[in-house]
């Protein structure tokens, strides 16, 4: 496991041996590294406005209304799910002890990615907005997601039919699930809604949102986790079977939670009821996978001293088990009257997206890229930089917006205060922000620069 | 129509049911020997297709 | 069985579509069919039973005003929504009086849906009524001019387009209409 190949030598040794190709995954990775910084981009300027609101005011496409949409899209497409898309061709093969059933396919998935990707941008933009959260993207940029979802879907799924090891790791079950919940998710939120009105239709709008959380990237997210933080420590997994209670119990009761996003609102009692109910359930599947996780890394902490992708690995568990304890929290719904709405949102919602599964990405893309592209990391030291520097800004953004979120909360509660108080009693909360978010955006150009310094540096044998 | 009480009578239903599956799948594996020595083998085997490219360590 | 599922993909495809489709068509197909209310338009004459009123649809200028809220992501910062919380009716009725609790009723038109779920800018459900063309004139043109501490952009383009501007007022004017909640016919214009 340890030993030291050279690429070279590896190509006559071990008898049987495959070569991956990994092109696809090369794909994804560029073109999701080059998406996090674009979309970084958009994001610092969306949380300058917070505090300096007419910046870049009277231009149309540069208002807030048209980037939260493409920060939204961009950050959850064009980067997040390419990245776990890319890292999902990496792993699969490689569990399967076989080769990709595709590699063409695969490409062309990844060039059509960057189609919609693209197209989105300039759409949005545009502000052809669909109105639906998450489901903004117009009708023929959504109808080349499910294209593009179907040719993912076939080409993982012929893979694990072919697969050369017949029991299947954790991990190809949650991509497994992955691909067929999503599948059905998106199809809800996408096109199911646009069958219905009002309450109807913000019912299944709640679905999707919930779902593109809990079964698009917590499945893929933790495949990924479950893979890397095995194979980084090289210490086997404490229980597979737990980690299949886990699987079971997030495949039965997440899609029951979506009308917790509308608690108080205009929608049946009892269905709100049996949301919260189900959103307690929550805490099953992720204290199972969290303790799994966790329980593997015992006696092996100190690896993560040297480990950059373990860093990244171990606070994403940290950050996942957070985020979903304050999910199933808010769904209550005395907390929910305080919190719900408030900008205690989008630092919970930044915590799973950006703390637990965009973490889980970048250690895998600090694992994976490297050896597709058969050279060395460019930089361990800049790779631990990036790491320090979006731990420390994104812990600034989560717990500056919960406190804000908690003032302005009570500040609603409280009828004596006007509106627009509440709002100004929040600029300290949003310049706090913004700098936290600048020091994210800078790990993320320290981490996308070190891929592609990787990328397109000097080959293994050169280096060493 | 309240659902109020509806509600509640089904969450219990609910859990009820889940916890007569969880027992029916604990009997069910045992019985199958799925709790046997080698039941967690795949979880060292993800292990061994290593990489043979070269890294940092 | 069990030892089956950990080694056959069929099984597992199925298995966790099974699932799937159980909470999925259980909450959002059965809930619409359960409770009528969701697809029923809001009409009431009887004072008795609370505000009176019809729900209406758009016109086809307040539906173009409609689209431009779509189209500027208003909903990303104003909820539609006047919830069932005290301080929901009490901040956002008028001269004393509670707005009244939204109901699905409200919102059978609604496509694509505003509920929301921010509120960085007060709630909407409302504010029909509540200011004058003016107003919005002169807020729509810079938000700070009128609202000292507003961190709202501002919308010249809208402003300075005037079929455009009279039909987002148009569409807001009508925002939380189909009750009639203020007495004695109170509305701004």
């Amino acid at each position: 496991m340890q030993e030291q190949f050279s690429r070279a030598e590896s190509g006559g040794a071990a008898p049987g041996a495959i070569i991956h190709e990994d092109t696809t995954v090369k794909w994804f990775v560029v073109s999701s590294i080059s998406y996090f910084f674009i979309v970084g981009i958009i994001a610092l300027i969306i949380a300058a406005k917070f505090v300096w609101p007419d910046l870049m005011g009277t231009t149309a496409w540069l208002t807030y209304g048209r980037l939260r949409p493409l920060h939204v899209n961009g950050m959850l497409f064009g980067w997040l799910l390419a990245a776990d898309m890319g890292l999902t061709f990496y792993i699969v093969p490689r569990l399967c002890g076989v080769k990709i059933w595709s590699e063409k396919l695969g490409v062309a998935t990844g060039v059509l990615w960057n189609v919609i990707i693209l197209g989105a941008v300039v759409s949005l933009l545009l502000g052809r907005n669909k109105g639906f959260e998450y489901g903004e993207l117009e009708m023929s940029l959504s109808v080349l997601v499910v294209v593009a979802w179907l040719m993912f879907t076939a080409n993982i799924l012929m893979t694990v039919f072919q697969r050369k090891y017949q029991a299947m790791y954790v991990s190809i079950w949650y991509f497994m699930g992955c691909l067929l919940w999503t599948a059905f998710v998106y199809l809800t939120g996408n096109f199911a809604t646009l069958l219905a009105t009002g309450v109807n239709q913000a019912n299944l709008n709640w679905m999707y949102v919930h779902n593109a959380v809990g079964l698009i990237f917590t499945p893929v997210g933790l495949g990924i986790a479950y893979y890397f933080i095995p194979r980084t420590s090289n210490t086997p997994l404490f229980s597979h079977k737990l980690s299949m209670v886990g699987f079971w119990s997030l495949a039965f009761v997440y899609v029951w939670t979506g009308a917790h996003h509308m608690l108080h609102g205009p929608i049946s009692q009892w269905l709100q009821t049996i949301a919260i109910a189900f959103s307690l359930m929550l805490l099953v599947p992720v204290w199972a996978v969290v303790y799994n996780l966790l329980i593997t890394m015992k006696g092996q902490w100190h690896q993560l001293r040297d480990k950059v992708e373990l860093k990244f690995l171990m606070s994403g568990v940290v950050f996942y088990l957070l985020t979903c304890f304050q999910g199933p929290m808010h769904s209550l719904r005395t907390v929910n009257a305080i919190v719900s709405k408030t900008d205690w949102i989008p630092g919970h919602a930044h915590m799973a997206v950006l703390g637990a599964f965009s973490f889980f990405a970048i250690a895998g893309t600090y694992y994976a890229a490297p050896r597709v592209f058969g050279k060395l990391l460019h930089s361990v030291a800049l790779a631990n930089w990036s790491y320090w520097m979006i731990m420390i800004g994104g812990l600034g953004f989560f717990t500056t917006l919960w406190l804000g979120g908690f003032w302005q909360g009570w500040q609603w509660n409280n009828v004596s205060i006007p509106f627009i108080d509440t709002v100004v009693a929040l600029k300290p909360i949003w310049t706090v922000r913004f700098i936290s978010g600048v020091m994210i955006f800078v790990g993320i150009v320290m981490f996308a620069y070190n891929i592609m310094a990787t990328v397109l540096g000097p080959e293994t044998e050169a280096a060493a | 129509m309240d659902y109020t009480w509806p509600s509640v009578y089904f969450a219990y239903l609910f859990f009820f049911l889940m916890f007569a599956l969880a027992v029916f799948f604990f009997v069910k594996t045992a019985r199958d020997g799925y709790w046997g020595k080698d039941g967690e083998d795949i979880k060292y085997r993800m292990l061994e297709d290593g990489d043979q490219r070269r890294t940092h360590e | 069985m069990l030892r089956k599922a950990d080694t056959s993909a069929v099984w597992a495809i199925v298995a966790s579509l099974v699932l799937f489709f159980i909470g999925g068509l259980l909450t959002t197909v059965v809930p619409p069919m359960v409770d009528k209310s969701w697809g029923r338009p809001f009409a009431n004459a009887d004072p008795a039973k609370g505000p009176t009123g019809t729900l209406v649809r758009l016109n086809a200028q307040q539906q173009q005003g409609r689209d431009i809220y779509v189209r500027e992501g208003c909903w990303y910062c104003h909820t539609q929504q006047i919830r069932t919380l005290l301080a929901d009716t009490k901040r956002y009725g008028w001269k004393g009086v509670d707005a009244p609790i939204s109901t699905p009723d409200e919102f059978v038109y609604d496509t694509p849906h505003m509920f929301g779920t921010k509120r960085t800018g007060p709630d909407l459900a409302r504010v029909g009524g509540r200011y004058d063309t003016q107003w919005h004139r002169t807020h729509f043109r810079n938000p700070r001019d009128l609202v000292k501490g507003s961190i709202m952009p501002a919308f010249p383009w809208i402003v300075g387009n005037p079929q455009e501007f009279t039909a987002l007022v148009a569409y807001m004017q009508t925002l939380g209409r189909a009750k009639d909640w203020r007495p004695s016919n109170d509305y701004e214009r």
